[in-house]
């Protein structure tokens, strides 16, 4: 019998215009990726080498032991006796059972990010941004990743002298037998007051200070930053700044909200008002976050940005440099005329920014080369930017890594200490070899015993920022206090304790840390408040009211003379030593929760690739190499026959990436390549951090030596060593790049095809500039709910009356209707005008859901378990539009085709109302709540998987492993079953979230709106009743409780962990019945039976156009809906009229 | 030939059928009786590292739950008293008792109450009582105990007669029907707040002192006096909008 199609793909009829897809394979059509998609099962469903390896033979021995096991522990059948251990003597504040949340600063270079910590009992256990702070705008993946550092097992834990361990009297001894005057102290790029200060005393000893990271480019000048507030720019052009992703300048919060144009609280009449819109144009190599949300994208190569700001500079009365006609041929490639579109980019571009006059900004990305900086600076003060302000930082005494080089040259210098949280001797290109030579003691203090740490005499383990007492200045300056959560868990030593000793002091004693007082002692240098009160409010808050950044006062810039190098080829190409979206500089490559972040374009894990765009890779023959093939064996006598339908090539499950050699700086480096659309030509990126070490006898990666391990189980081999080709003076992007193809192969796991929905109007998208056949931006708005499938599919009606049964119901209003719960009823609003796809909430979701790391092997197979997939569509016009209808027989010009959109769309589970996934559970472990959710019972799921296979939106993950318990990045570790290695060390679980099940193997899971946040906040809620009576001074029954009133939890009180955590504020959720939730001003009082519940205090709310269901034809009523995107295209623009149509259909 | 089988064999097969079945239907007798939770936990009384008599305690000192209990409005877990929470009363009362070695142990005193020393001087770390635990949830449960004290819920209603219990044991079954009864029909269990942590309310002698008008008509009638308990208890359960939930996600996530 075969297959039963139900609801196939959409395929493209007449009004098509736009092309959507998210991988290679999909764009192409590849057989493997349609074999995918045919299967019931994903791959996962077939067996991998280590089960085949695992005979018939072998389980059953495996399964014999286990049961003889189990006969043996059913003898001591008798009830465990466990205990009940009290404190000897109470801590203050800390109760049993509920969280305690304190108010501290992760330290960052280019500002602090605020939190909110939770902890449980003493142990941190998740990030939250301060909302109070003037600086806050939500947390970044590794911000919420960084709670897991402070548990790992790898953390270095003994302070080292030469390889061995040593006492803490002895390295005192050595700390202050250091000659100051010979010594440097190499510190990290954030700004701590009080680091600096102690800095300054040491340096008033003879000491250098150096600060070194190294992704950080250099600003214009030591000491100067630039503080950018974007509510107040309407129209932004970026050169190559990724604002919004790995070069965070200004606050997203603000620049989403004036990307709402107005609406950014949902309030405002008509929706987005396009004329309230800010504008964004991007100039980059390939897509970054920032260009996914740009209205205009131009792609370049890293050296072009240079050519592009003359140009513009030039537009602007204040330079004269003139683009060669091969740049403009380069950048408008099949272009009629590519110079009149260039001419009419930039003039167009120019002309909007000078009409905004002082709502003009013009950002530098900070790795660019100076002149582009200068350009940015003369251009806004030419603008008179009011979005920009010249500030001093703390930074400017500190030196650079070149100075130190130079100074150990001449011997000036002899002793180091590393304070740095990179890793100079892997990622700073000959550094080590003068480090080396000239060095006498070198001092290491850091988390993680990296290359550096072995390279030195002496090792210190550093204690975590949720360790140690410190303080860092904000972006705008803002002096926020870090506070410790837990004593240090493997004696580590904070940097200022380090400090306190190098300037003679004593160490930490107990409880005593003379950092604290070192804090104390500078916050009231800068507050000139010394009191402990207002010591103590600031602790609460966080940060010290009233403090920012000074202004820097003159500062004048001139226009730099551009020497355009030579225009990239095919053989000569451009390499950009990119800043990875997870492991930054490589300093988070042994956190695995990032590792397994699929990067927010490639959707790459646990690896680096080489990136080249799709034009670029077939005038390499590197194309053909990649889309997918069907591995062919030569018959006896000719021919060919396909020997598997496994591919071996390509994207998805399973799969490899051709290696390609790249030649640059004279040196070579072997790599996987995967085709990025949207990339520049004739460039390539390369993440750098990857490739620290690895035993697998790969090329490139130091080797791993087991005496002296530079990375931990997580870290090895990952990815390829990119720093192996960047010299300091090519430390952004080099030039004169050649590529070699190779025949090897090397495995990668993509994440992209996974739980693919696959060509229906998921992600939408409108224009605020009237498009040919779709009408102007009021119409589009109107049609949004009406895109793809949902254009043809009648309204949707219940066959069954809408009232509850009889028998059943339990309440009133459940005869009435469906619902049983009148004060709560939980829904969500995904706004994805302001998603960036940044993966916060995906790591937010890990952290506070206890969601396993499932590694490199289980990833390829497409058994990743993050509750929320961070789906990127690319999407462009291929074929022109003529009078309403795609003309099928020309295509667009190159420039048009290769410059896609892009769209994130992040997909948890919807919480259908009528959920297909309830109704074939056989054992009811999946099952509605009175509220509205699609809650999971656990305990009760046997591992059908049925509903997994019933959930069309491909939201429910399933444990084929015990992955919390046992080992998975261990090879073959998972399929030892019992005698499986389990965690290693004790302290990971200490991570976990209490309120949140532990799930085993078997057991299916998905996200459930953080239901132990909800169940948590209406627990409290019911104190109320109790403060009613107090206040009452009655009887208690003699005071009535209005369900409504008293047992509400307050609008908008409780969030979710993703919600939390989003920098954009793209999430809304909260409670359907209350008419002033966001929630509800987002998409409407949309449930059926809200009339019924509001009674005489129904209002109709009608909610934002743009709102519309996922799937809304197949009548599943997700309780989560998506608000489509806004783009605001400059009409005057060459591509303007391409632009805001990357939903599949719209009809 | 002779014959192999007597007579008496004709009858074999039948009675080792029985004799299997009989035993059989033990099997299954015992196991229904036997592996649940009424046979498994209640009655279940450990032997606790000091004899703590709640008796004494409660009913003769008249002390309240909430004086060791001290979070239980305000958090899931019902706190076991921390050691200096004892040790506010014990270091004037029962001096040098050998019941309250353990205690000593974890103050770090010696049966004079003089503080122990180490050889370097320093003050000697206490060892924390170990209690026994009485009441366990699975972990897959998370039982809050605020939810429940704050909506009229006694500690008796799951733990029984604490206040009369000199070693305390596993009164109820704690089983999940046994939850699902009460969330099913709450008014069985509801009493006024401030009757919560009374474990002696009888709530005939309540209704008897106290003038309880049903005003708005909920149950008896407009403005009547209630007097049967369980109308009291369907009153209070309308008068406070008491609604226990019984999906899954109210105890499992």
């Amino acid at each position: 019998m075969s297959k039963r199609v139900w609801n196939p793909p959409v395929t493209p009829t007449k009004g098509d215009t736009t092309t959507a897809w998210r991988s290679l394979g999909e764009k192409e059509g590849s057989e493997s990726f349609r074999n995918r998609l045919d299967r019931e099962f994903p791959e996962g469903d077939t067996l991998t080498e280590e089960e085949q390896k695992l005979s018939r033979r072998s389980f059953t021995k495996l399964m014999g032991a286990s049961s003889a096991l189990a006969g043996i522990g059913l003898v001591a059948c008798r009830r465990p006796e466990t205990y009940i251990v009290p404190y000897k003597k109470a801590p203050e504040w800390i109760i049993p059972g509920t969280p305690l949340y304190y108010a501290s600063t992760r330290p960052k270079a280019g500002g602090a990010v605020p939190l909110v910590v939770t902890t449980y009992e003493g142990r941190p256990t998740k990030l939250e941004p301060n909302p109070d702070h003037p600086d806050s705008s939500g947390t970044c993946a590794q911000t919420q990743a960084s709670v897991l550092d402070l548990y790992s097992p790898s953390r270095s834990q003994k302070i080292l002298k030469g390889g061995s361990q040593a006492t803490q009297s002895e390295l005192k001894e050595a700390l202050q037998a250091l000659d100051l005057s010979k010594t440097a102290l190499v510190f990290g790029e954030d700004d701590s007051p009080t680091r600096n200060r102690l800095a300054k005393g040491l340096a008033g000893k003879g000491a250098t200070i150096i600060s070194y990271e190294a992704v950080s480019g250099e600003p214009l000048q030591k000491g100067i930053s630039h503080v950018v507030d974007f509510s107040k720019a309407t129209r932004i052009l970026s050169l190559d700044c990724d604002f919004l992703g790995v070069d965070p300048i200004g606050n997203s919060k603000e620049f989403s909200k004036k990307r709402q144009g107005g609406n950014a609280d949902y309030s405002q009449e008509g929706d987005v008002d396009a004329s309230k819109m800010n504008r964004l144009y991007q100039v980059e190599t390939q897509f970054s976050l920032t260009g996914g949300m740009a209205d205009h994208r131009l792609r370049v190569a890293p050296s072009r940005v240079a050519v592009i700001a003359g140009e513009i500079a030039k537009a602007f009365g204040v330079g004269s440099f003139s683009a060669s006609d091969d740049d403009k041929k380069a950048l408008f490639p099949g272009a009629e005329d590519a110079a009149a579109e260039f001419e009419s980019w930039i003039d167009e571009c120019v002309a909007d920014l000078k009409s905004a006059a002082a709502g003009g900004l013009v950002l530098a990305g900070s790795r660019q080369t100076k002149e582009v900086k200068q350009i940015a600076a003369a251009l806004n003060e030419q603008l008179g930017s009011a979005a920009i302000k010249v500030v001093k930082t703390g930074l400017g005494q500190y030196g650079s890594l070149a100075d130190l080089s130079a100074k150990l040259e001449a011997d000036t210098i002899t002793n180091v200490v590393f304070l740095t949280p990179s890793n100079p001797v892997f990622d700073a290109d000959s550094f080590c070899e003068v480090l080396g030579r000239k060095a006498e003691v070198t001092i290491h203090w850091g988390l993680r015993l990296d290359a550096t740490a072995w390279a030195c005499d002496w090792h210190i383990p550093a204690a975590h920022y949720l360790e140690s007492w410190s303080d860092a200045r904000s972006e705008s300056g803002v002096v926020s206090l870090i506070q410790p959560m837990i004593m240090p868990l493997y004696g580590g030593i904070s940097e200022l304790d380090l400090l306190h000793v190098l300037g003679g002091g004593d160490f930490a004693k107990g409880e005593f840390f003379p950092a604290m007082g070192e804090v104390k002692t500078t916050f009231a240098e800068i507050t000139g408040k010394s009191d402990d009160e207002s010591w103590r409010d600031a602790l609460t808050d966080g940060f010290a009211e009233g403090t920012s950044y000074d202004p820097a006062g003159e500062f004048s810039v001139t226009v730099p003379e551009i020497k355009a190098s030579a225009t990239p080829t095919p053989n000569a190409l451009e390499i950009v030593f990119a800043t990875d979206a997870s492991l930054l500089d490589g300093r988070f490559i042994d956190n695995a929760w990032l590792q397994e972040s699929p990067d927010p374009v490639t959707k790459l894990t646990w690896d680096n690739a080489a990136q080249v765009s799709p034009v670029t890779a077939k005038a390499l023959g590197i194309y053909d190499q990649v889309i997918a093939l069907e591995p062919k064996t030569s018959l006896i006598g000719g021919g060919e026959a396909k020997v598997s339908n496994r591919y071996e090539t390509g994207e998805g499950e399973g799969n490899h990436s051709p290696m390609i050699i790249v030649t640059v700086n004279g040196r070579q480096l072997k790599v996987p390549v995967l085709i990025a659309y949207g990339h520049a030509d004739n460039a390539i990126t390369l993440p750098v951090g990857y490739g620290q070490a690895a035993d697998d006898g790969r090329e490139g990666p130091h080797v791993f030596d087991k005496d002296q391990p530079t990375v931990s189980l997580v870290g090895i081999n990952t990815g390829f060593n990119a720093y192996h080709l960047r010299t300091s003076g090519t430390a952004y992007f080099a030039t004169g790049g050649v590529v070699k193809i190779t025949q090897e192969k090397y495995p990668v796991a993509l994440t992209q095809e996974h739980n693919s929905m696959y060509g229906r109007a998921l992600a939408r998208e409108v224009s605020t500039m009237p498009l040919e056949g779709k009408g102007d931006f009021e119409e589009q708005k109107k049609k949004v709910k009406k895109q793809g499938m949902d254009s043809h599919a009648p309204p949707n009606i219940s066959l069954y009356k809408p009232e509850g049964s009889e028998t059943w119901s339990k309440t009133e209003l459940a005869k009435k209707t469906h619902l049983a719960d009148e004060i709560h009823q939980w829904g969500m609003a995904i706004d994805l005008n302001t998603c960036t796809g940044c993966n916060a909430c995906l790591v937010a979701c890990q952290a506070e859901n206890n969601i396993p790391v499932v590694g490199k092997d289980q990833v390829a197979m497409g058994r990743e378990m993050h509750w929320i997939r961070m789906d990127r569509y690319f999407a462009s016009q291929e074929n022109p539009v003529e009078h309403g209808h795609v003309n099928k027989d020309k295509e667009n010009p190159e420039w048009v085709t290769q410059n896609p959109e892009s769209i994130p769309q992040p997909v948890a589970c919807v919480q259908c109302e009528m959920a297909p996934c309830e109704t074939v559970c056989p054992v009811n472990a999946t099952i509605h709540t009175e509220e509205g959710l699609n809650s999971m019972a656990y305990n009760r799921c046997i591992g059908t998987r049925y509903c997994a296979n019933n959930c069309p939106y491909k939201a429910r993950r399933f444990n084929f492993f015990d992955y919390n318990k046992r080992n998975p990045l261990i090879k073959g570790n998972l399929y030892k079953g019992p005698f499986g290695e389990k965690k290693v060390g004790e302290a990971p679980h200490l991570q976990r979230n209490p309120n949140v099940t532990v799930r085993m193997r078997g057991v299916m899971e998905k996200c459930t709106y953080c239901v132990q946040r909800l169940e948590s906040a209406k627990i409290k809620q019911k104190q109320q009743q109790k403060v009613n009576t107090l206040a009452a001074g009655k009887k208690s029954y003699d005071v009535a409780v209005s369900r409504t009133k008293d047992l509400r939890v307050k609008t908008d009180s409780v969030k979710t962990a993703c919600q939390d955590a989003c920098p954009t504020s793209a999430i809304s959720f909260g409670n359907l019945l209350e008419n002033n939730s966001r929630v509800v001003r987002a998409k409407g009082n949309v449930l059926d039976s809200v009339k019924i519940i509001q009674g005489s205090d129904y209002k109709k709310v009608e909610g934002s156009p743009r709102n519309y269901d996922l799937l809304q034809y197949i009548n599943t009523r997700p309780r989560t809906s998506y608000l489509a995107r806004v783009k605001n295209p400059n009409d005057k623009m060459p591509d303007a009229r391409y632009l805001g149509q990357a939903t599949i259909n719209i009809h | 030939m002779a014959n192999f089988f007597p007579r008496w064999t004709n009858l074999l097969p039948l009675k080792i059928a029985v004799c299997l079945g009989a035993l059989g239907a033990g099997v299954v007798a015992g196991i229904t009786y036997y592996a649940t939770p009424k046979a498994q936990r209640v009655g279940y009384q450990p032997t606790q590292p000091i004899h703590f008599d709640h008796n004494l305690h409660v009913s003769q000192l008249g002390m309240d739950c909430r004086y060791c209990h001290s979070f239980v409005e305000h958090s899931g877990h019902a706190n076991v008293p921390t050691a200096n929470t004892c040790w506010n009363c014990h270091q004037h009362v029962k001096k040098g008792s050998p019941k309250l070695a353990a205690l000593r142990d974890a103050m770090g005193v010696d049966e004079f109450h003089t503080a122990l020393m180490n050889e370097d001087g320093t003050p000697v770390e206490g060892k924390p009582i170990e209690w026994v635990r009485v009441h366990k949830a699975p972990d897959y449960v998370y039982f809050n105990h605020s939810a429940h004290l704050n909506r009229g819920v006694s500690c008796k209603s799951c733990h029984g007669e604490v206040n009369k219990m000199e070693k305390v044991y596993h009164a109820e079954t704690h089983s999940m029907g046994w939850c699902l009864d009460c969330h099913r029909a709450p008014e069985k269990h509801l009493r006024p707040l401030e009757e919560v942590f009374n474990l002696s309310y009888d709530p005939k002698i309540y209704l008897q002192d106290n003038e309880v008008i049903d005003t708005e008509g909920l149950i008896v009638g407009k403005g009547e006096r209630i007097e049967d308990p369980e109308d009291f208890g369907l009153f209070l359960r309308k008068h406070w909008g008491v609604q226990p939930k019984e999906s899954c996600a109210t105890c499992h996530r």
